[in-house]
């Protein structure tokens, strides 16, 4: 079912646009001219976070931070597989789905830890990354009190998502 | 952060130092062709959107919504947001990025401080509502899952839940300020 709803909303877009006598060519077009110039634009700011992300990883802060974390974890009602998961999901989108993928094959696609590790995925942001895109191309250099919100709510969410697989 | 995993790397393993960083370089480039051709095809798309009149129907839709949430009165912004909201529900994260960053734009006042809106708007980004969590449910199926999408109601419940959570504390925490600015 979920296949066919994006090409019917395009197919949909379409028919539309000529109804409306909008030339669709000349439209699109103008559109994704501005994906390169975006793309130029945000390289350096995905760049500098990847590079933090890598040498956090090899350095082996993350390994240790989660080894000093799995015991509050355990506390919150976070299983001590997910640590890994939870800690590297506010940085890096692509990074994350490799350990998703990781736990599937671990623990078995329909294992309480996977189910759990889906709705981690769905309910929460690679928040790091968001907000540094998302402001690189304002003058914004304080970002306030947005980052410890926007956390606090992962956690929130991760600790929901571990209850819920329990009882659904 | 970086400095703290580099003195971290120089003890055990000075080598890798260049080598990863490079490669992480590397990978943001790649990921970069990759989302310059998402962005192409979403921004292209969202141009027709935006001509055929539909963004405005959309914004018009969620303008009492947005109006409350964000506390923006510009239209064009609101229509912004509109988009970003709505690809972000249907999962779409990479076409929600471009209308993201339009709406930071407008709404930065160039004070060098992320005001109320940006906030709000980083917030429910991170929070994500999400109906259509496409993409963890297609690497589930080709896990081997036996029913991929039981995934989709906990999802929507939590994100919810969330999304509420984090709108309130900003409006609360914005309240809070504001009280200690007047005193």
């Amino acid at each position: 079912m979920d296949v066919y709803i994006l090409p019917v909303i395009f197919i949909a877009l379409f028919i539309y646009c000529v109804i409306k006598r909008i030339n669709t060519y000349d439209t699109f077009v103008k559109g994704a001219k501005g994906a390169i110039k975006l793309v130029v634009d945000i390289f350096p700011f995905i760049a500098c976070i990847l590079i933090a992300v890598a040498l956090l990883r090899v350095s082996g802060i993350t390994d240790f931070l989660a080894s000093l974390l799995a015991p509050i974890f355990r506390a919150l009602g976070i299983p001590p597989e997910l640590v890994e998961l939870v800690l590297l999901r506010p940085f890096t989108g692509s990074g994350s789905y490799g350990i998703l993928e990781n736990i599937f094959t671990t623990y078995g696609a329909d294992s309480y830890i996977s189910r759990c590790a889906c709705v981690i995925m769905g309910c929460s942001e690679t928040i790091f990354y968001v907000a540094t895109v998302y402001i690189s191309q304002t003058k914004v250099k304080k970002l306030l009190y947005a980052i410890p919100v926007a956390l606090l709510c992962s956690l929130v969410g991760t600790i929901l998502a571990c209850l819920i697989c329990k009882v659904m | 952060m970086m400095l703290a995993s580099m003195l971290v790397l120089l003890i055990v393993n000075p080598g890798a130092v260049l080598s990863e960083m490079i490669s992480a370089s590397t990978d943001a480039l790649s990921l970069c062709i990759e989302l310059c051709a998402v962005y192409a095809v979403w921004l292209g798309i969202m141009e027709l959107v935006d001509a055929s009149g539909l963004g405005e129907k959309l914004a018009k839709l969620l303008r009492p919504l947005i109006k409350k949430i964000f506390k923006v009165e510009d239209e064009q912004t609101q229509k912004l947001i509109a988009l970003n909201v709505s690809a972000n529900m249907l999962g779409l994260g990479n076409a929600a990025t471009p209308m993201g960053i339009r709406s930071m734009q407008a709404l930065d006042d160039g004070s060098g401080k992320a005001n109320f809106a940006m906030i709000m708007l980083i917030v429910v980004n991170a929070t994500s509502i999400q109906l259509l969590p496409t993409t963890v449910i297609g690497l589930r199926a080709a896990a081997g899952s036996t029913n991929p999408s039981d995934i989709i109601l906990p999802t929507i419940i939590v994100t919810f839940i969330t999304t509420v959570m984090g709108i309130l504390l900003v409006h609360t925490i914005n309240k809070l300020f504001k009280h200690k600015k007047r005193a």
